[in-house]
């Protein structure tokens, strides 16, 4: 009975929100975000961006609050200048700078999600639209669609598994809209290139890059330096 | 004696230009041969095909015996020469310059073979000198230690008193002698200038415009038995009719108003002259040569 | 000692007596040290051409300006020099001989023209090694002393591709092979004109025009062009850029390299005809 008590008891406590108040929503993600001060973990990147051949790449994540990012590779990389592991949890937590509305539901993996509008309340900020689909259940960003004044629009789906209590993904896919990287043929001297059809150079493309995450250490309370060492 | 260079029917053209044109002669083993012809003659062309610089268009060229064309490698071996002006590597020295030549024979100098070499060359002391500051009758010693370096049987100098100086010219000569006397080389030696040929060959050809003039023994061709005598006098008329009743009035050829011509050995000069005398005709000059030197004057002036 | 191993030691012994061989080196160090420093205080805004059209959606992190970048900047740049710098001692090989007349000695030795001339271009084979051997030293192992060991972001024209470092060295040799039988291509072509020439210059010259005739046409993105592209050899010359593809185009290396050793075979093929056949006159 005792046992059944607290079961109910946790449901309940789940349920504490109404589903259709974004602010509730998204008051427990923050609580969620807050209980993560710092972060390590190993970070696998694959890319697949329009005309940019790079192969997988491994390296190690850093993060602390608010939004102090590092990571430590020895090699080249790419990750959109909106940096989702960066920008998401500050601009959820700045509450202040934004309002939001529910536009509507959608079952994203299986989960129902509240897709919620996150609109700016001042003009000087770069944030133009955000939407967050936020699972209604266990709250959790599983998707994503941020649209900046600079930096045009960029998509992530998150995969939660073992710490999706810290709303850490263990997989996080982002897309976005690109034009295809090209250099010209004089500056790349490439002779022995035929010449190719170039009308369709000036179309968007869509490019992906998926962040895998591992071995998180939470709350660890690392040194500062962390983020200025070279690898 | 066998033969050393043989030329049979040779003939080189430039397009339409013929510089040598049938040429036929024999070098005997041993003998000293000039080659001798004005400039433009085709001497160097010859030259050329006979070390396999230039393909004959025609004809054969034997050295040894042996076919040109077949047995290169073989024959030059047994080949040193000079063709036309000696050109070194300028930015090495005399000695390096010579080790090059030395390997490419395959001989293994010792540095006593070298220092013996450039003493009979006349280049001892100047053997670690870049050749580029070396005079024109220095490169052409040196041109003639290279030429020797693989102790050759037949040797062949493309003028090779060009830019000596007179000491020079008398070693180079006595060097032909010696190697040609004491070590039996064969010369083949080509010039210009008819008494270069005449003190130290023994037999010699001549060509012009790529044909061959005259061939045989230097003795016989520059013989003194058969000059042509050209005598100037003060008073002709008396003279013509001193000479018409001697004994020299059927050697004369010609005669002008101031000089008559007459065909004669050296040793009757003599007596012509007291003749003369002893007959009150002055004589303003006298001036023989031989038809051959005659016949070389008139080409290379032309 | 064997006829041709004496020839060719000769041949070894001029180039590296000559002064005008030791003019590539100079031009070599003084070209990469010259674009190292430009790099080093001007690499970042060079570098913001390439990355201006992606700034805006990309952050690229990591040591882009590294050694390996340099290199294969310098390797680029030097895609006109090289070959002149090659040409510059190959195509005076023969030709200066004749046009000063130490070809005549050269030529009445017992050695072939075919040796002679085979013993020229292998002596001038050892150069090109030593001109890239000197580049290498210079383009890569300086570079990469000065602006350090990283990922190669390798621009062409169809994009970028990011050679992981510790998967470049192997590029790097098979590419240094590659350049030497392009310039090898360089070096038989400048012996082939050597052959038929008879001054120093002209051979030099000449090639210098053939390929940047050649290159100028391999630059233009005009169909016209693509049906004479595969026939020309400067195409085929930077056939070691491919080495910093992915997937690596195999295929395309491998008939390049075909290409060139062809071309290798015929100029020095022509050149052993031609000189077997030459009068020597002057």
């Amino acid at each position: 009975m005792k046992k059944f008590f607290l079961l109910a008891l946790t449901l309940f406590s789940f349920q504490a929100y109404a589903i259709d108040d974004p602010s509730a929503l998204i008051r427990e993600l923050n609580k969620k975000f807050s209980q993560v001060n710092d972060y390590t973990a190993h970070i696998r990147m694959t890319f697949d961006i329009p005309g940019v051949r790079m192969n997988a790449m491994n390296g190690k994540v850093f993060f602390k609050r608010p939004d102090r990012f590092r990571i430590r590779t020895k090699g080249i990389f790419f990750l959109p200048k909106q940096n989702p592991l960066q920008n998401m949890s500050a601009m959820l937590l700045d509450t202040s700078s934004y309002t939001s509305i529910i536009s509507g539901y959608e079952v994203v993996k299986g989960k129902k999600c509240a897709i919620v509008n996150i609109i700016p309340l001042r003009n000087s900020i770069d944030l133009v639209l955000g939407k967050f689909w936020i699972d209604v259940a266990h709250p959790l960003v599983m998707k994503t669609q941020i649209t900046t004044k600079n930096n045009g629009t960029i998509e992530t789906e998150n995969v939660y598994a073992s710490n999706s209590t810290y709303t850490l993904p263990d997989q996080i896919i982002i897309r976005l809209e690109t034009k295809k990287i090209k250099i010209s043929k004089m500056m790349a001297a490439d002779l022995n290139k035929k010449s190719k059809d170039t009308s369709n150079d000036n179309k968007l493309e869509t490019g992906t890059i998926i962040l895998s995450f591992s071995d998180y250490k939470i709350n660890t309370k690392f040194a500062d330096s962390e983020f200025d060492k070279a690898e | 004696m066998s033969s050393a260079i043989l030329l049979e029917h040779v003939t080189k053209n430039f397009n339409d230009f013929t510089a040598v044109n049938g040429l036929n002669f024999e070098v005997k083993a041993g003998d000293i041969y000039g080659f001798l012809g004005p400039n433009g003659s085709g001497k160097s062309t010859t030259l050329r095909m006979i070390m396999a610089l230039i393909k004959p268009t025609s004809g054969s060229i034997k050295l040894f015996g042996e076919s040109l064309g077949e047995n290169r490698s073989e024959i030059m071996r047994k080949v040193g020469c000079i063709i036309e002006k000696p050109d070194f590597y300028g930015y090495l020295s005399a000695k390096e310059n010579m080790k090059l030549f030395a390997r490419a024979h395959l001989l293994n100098y010792s540095a006593a073979q070298y220092d013996a070499l450039f003493s009979l060359v006349g280049l001892k002391g100047r053997e670690n000198d870049k050749v580029k500051t070396f005079s024109h009758g220095m490169k052409q010693r040196l041109g003639i230690a290279q030429a020797l370096i693989h102790d050759p049987e037949l040797i062949i100098l493309d003028e090779p008193n060009t830019g000596l100086d007179p000491q020079g010219i008398i070693d180079l000569r006595n060097l032909i002698l010696t190697l040609n006397k004491e070590r039996g080389k064969t010369i083949l030696f080509s010039s210009h200038i008819l008494s270069e040929v005449q003190e130290i060959c023994s037999n010699m050809v001549v060509i012009n415009k790529g044909k061959v003039v005259v061939q045989g023994g230097v003795s016989e061709l520059l013989s003194q038995e058969n000059l042509t005598v050209k005598l100037e006098v003060v008073n002709p008329v008396e003279a013509s009719v001193v000479l018409q009743q001697s004994n020299w009035a059927g050697m004369m050829e010609s005669q002008d108003e101031t000089y008559f011509v007459f065909n004669m050995g050296k040793a009757e000069i003599p007596a012509m002259i007291d003749y003369l005398s002893q007959h009150h005709i002055g004589i303003e000059r006298i001036d023989y040569r031989n038809q051959l030197e005659d016949y070389f004057l008139k080409i290379t002036n032309a | 000692m064997n006829e041709f191993l004496a020839i060719l030691k000769n041949e070894l012994i001029k180039t590296i007596r000559r002064p005008r061989s030791y003019i590539g080196f100079g031009v070599i160090a003084f070209i990469c040290l010259m674009l190292q420093g430009a790099f080093y205080q001007d690499g970042k805004e060079l570098l913001s051409t390439v990355t201006a059209q992606f700034d805006n959606i990309f952050n690229v992190q990591g040591n882009i300006l590294n050694g390996n970048l340099i290199c294969y900047i310098v390797l680029q740049t030097l895609i006109v020099q090289m070959p002149m710098l090659v040409a510059f001692v190959t195509g005076d090989q023969v030709s200066g001989e004749t046009s000063t007349g130490s070809i005549r000695f050269l030529l009445t030795t017992p050695a072939s023209r075919t040796k002679i001339v085979v013993a020229k271009w292998l002596s001038g084979l050892v150069y090109t090694f030593f001109l890239l051997l000197v580049l290498g030293i210079f383009a890569l192992f300086v570079s990469r002393a000065i602006f350090g060991v990283g990922d190669l972001m390798a621009m062409n024209s169809e994009g970028l591709t990011i050679i992981r470092a510790d998967d470049i060295n192997w590029r790097w040799g098979y590419a240094f092979l590659i350049a030497f039988l392009s310039l090898s291509v360089v070096a038989s072509l400048s012996t082939l004109l050597s052959c038929i020439m008879d001054n120093s210059i002209t051979p030099i010259v000449t090639v210098m025009a053939i390929i940047i005739i050649f290159t100028i046409i391999g630059m233009f993105d005009m169909k016209s062009f693509d049906v004479i592209k595969p026939f020309l050899f400067t195409t085929h010359m930077i056939s070691w850029r491919s080495l910093f593809e992915d997937p690596l185009p195999v295929d395309n290396i491998v008939a390049s390299c075909a290409i060139l050793f062809l071309h290798v075979v015929i100029f020095l093929g022509a050149a052993i005809f031609y000189f077997k056949r030459k009068d020597i006159t002057n």
